[in-house]
């Protein structure tokens, strides 16, 4: 095979694997925070681009497009602060014995509350956003402006985020209760504001990632079911809780992808992710960058 | 005045009842020990005044105004601190942002001259509690010693620190450390005034630290007073020993 278009399916795969990486990081933000696993993560993503979707075709038109990005994310952190004081926070009070049950309990109920309320306000039709970019080529790979843009708007997004976790002492503090929730409590920090940061935050990038890519995959009430199942399937690659092995999975999954359709077919291209997971959780249980759970 | 009163304190898991009206009082400046066998209710109790489990029953009354409904963090911020037998420590990050991030996470100042102030303060307790020369190791690089240091460290770093609640300090470390750990402990009572109640089972320590301990077994309180007062009561005997049955067995 001609080497040009080897590099091409190659940057291709690390393209879909960037644009995956952002859901994926939702997830597992989310878990490695709270340690409880959002169901409803797709529906945030779905709700991130109907945001986008009107936004664009209501308010501020196609060239602000951009501008959606952060006001999806801002909405849906609002909402996300809301659902995780009054929905999810009382599963933390007291001594709960069954808070995976309950989580997951709330949030698929969640997931599908927000779904039937997009089939009534939005109807049972895909909406198309007008694209962002036209194409344009990234080195020898001809891409969608659409995509490069994606590509773009997540590096930025992924590099905002490690700058706020990494540099600034809010962002510590969180990094801090991913590692000992007792601890940053008795350390006199108040927890049930940093579950509802983490939980806005974790959320507004699912809906980031929904108005970012609402050109790439239209907008409608379950636009979120194939971005969460990648994600999922990635948090498990990469290791649940563990942001940099989400990306670097995310990285992986887009490459198994896109040279599995290339050197096998491309009607299997989802079967290639399924097959890698199953190894992953064979050869290395507890993901790529996942801790192991000390037994005794 | 006590600084902590507890009254009839009670935490039952389901059909479990691990503590049983506990009353007890502590005053200022004391260095009170809270001693009993293995799954007497002492870190249940630990737990209950740190905020960290709701009681069943009961009042916990702080200077006088009962804390019981309040979060940990807010108990923090009173000055009331809690360390843990097996350190709770942010193990990703180093010694140094250990003791900074609390502090810096819930403060609205973050002037230059405030985080050079809060850098110097962790300086001064890394090196009151000989940990200065590890400041810049990850947490998860100390050895267990070390880790309990900087537990302690870390609640130096409280503002107006006037209740320390220690939970097995001395468990499993050196005799090195464990000198260092009394030190710094008789230290902050007789420079700072800092009140502990301190859980061990390490005898030796609590002799030297402690004026008066309290024993617990089986979920109450059996026995206060001195050291040798309680070591010479039948009852603490019986809950050590098992009393006749001991006896019998051997």
């Amino acid at each position: 095979m001609d080497l040009i278009i080897l590099t091409q399916y190659v940057l291709s795969g690390l393209v879909i694997g960037v644009i995956y990486a952002l859901m994926a990081v939702s997830i597992t933000f989310v878990h490695g925070m709270m340690k409880v696993v959002n169901w409803s993560m797709g529906e945030y993503y779905m709700m991130g681009g109907y945001i986008q979707y009107l936004l664009i075709t209501m308010l501020i038109g196609p060239s602000l497009w951009f501008l959606g990005i952060p006001i999806a994310f801002a909405i849906i952190f609002v909402l996300g602060v809301v659902i995780q004081r009054y929905m999810l926070h009382p599963m933390f009070v007291g001594e709960s014995e069954r808070m995976d049950e309950y989580a997951t309990i709330v949030t698929i109920t969640l997931m599908i509350l927000f779904r039937n309320l997009a089939i009534i306000f939005g109807g049972p039709y895909q909406y198309s956003v007008p694209d962002y970019f036209p194409p344009t080529d990234l080195g020898p790979l001809p891409i969608s402006g659409n995509r490069f843009m994606a590509l773009i708007g997540t590096a930025l997004i992924l590099g905002i985020l490690y700058y706020v976790m990494k540099k600034t002492w809010p962002g510590r503090a969180l990094l801090g209760m991913s590692q000992n929730r007792i601890g940053i409590q008795t350390a006199g920090i108040n927890v049930r504001r940093l579950d509802e940061i983490a939980f806005g935050i974790g959320v507004g990038l699912a809906a980031a990632a929904g108005a970012l890519l609402a050109p790439v995959f239209l907008v409608w009430a379950e636009s979120g079911s194939v971005p969460t199942m990648k994600g999922f399937e990635i948090v498990v690659i990469g290791g649940l809780g563990s942001i940099p092995g989400s990306i670097i999975a995310a990285l992986l999954l887009g490459l198994i992808e896109s040279l599995g359709s290339v050197f096998i077919s491309s009607e299997y291209r989802d079967l290639f992710g399924f097959v890698f997971l199953i190894l992953i959780l064979i050869f290395r249980p507890n993901g790529l960058f996942g801790d192991r759970e000390r037994l005794a | 005045m006590s600084i902590l009163q507890v009254n009839n304190l009670a935490k039952h898991f389901g059909g479990l009842v691990a503590v049983k009206d506990l009353t007890l009082s502590i005053k200022p400046g004391e260095i009170r020990g809270l001693i009993g066998p293995n799954g007497c209710g002492k870190t249940t109790t630990m737990n209950m005044l740190a905020g960290l489990y709701k009681p069943t029953r009961g009042d916990v009354r702080y200077h006088g105004k009962s804390i019981v409904k309040l979060p940990p963090h807010i108990r923090t911020a009173q000055g009331i601190m809690r360390t843990f037998q097996i350190p709770k420590l942010f193990s990703e990050m180093t010694v140094e942002e250990n003791m900074m991030v609390p502090a810096l996470a819930t403060s609205t100042e973050k002037t230059p001259e405030f985080i050079e102030a809060l850098e110097n303060k962790a300086t001064e307790k890394l090196t009151f509690c000989k940990l200065d020369h590890v400041s810049h190791l990850l947490a998860k690089q100390l050895s267990g010693g070390q880790r309990m240091l900087l537990q302690i460290a870390r609640g130096l770093m409280v503002e107006g620190l006037e209740l320390f609640l220690m939970d097995e300090p001395f468990a499993g470390i050196n005799q090195v450390i464990k000198e260092t750990i009394m030190d710094a402990i008789m230290e902050m009572n007789d420079n700072q005034g800092i009140t502990f109640l301190i859980v061990s089972h390490e005898m030796s320590s609590v002799r030297r630290l402690c004026q008066t301990v309290c024993v617990m077994h089986e979920g109450s309180l059996i026995a206060e007073g001195s050291m040798t007062e309680v070591a010479n009561d039948p009852l603490v005997i019986e809950a050590y020993l098992g009393g006749q049955n001991a006896a019998s067995d051997s």
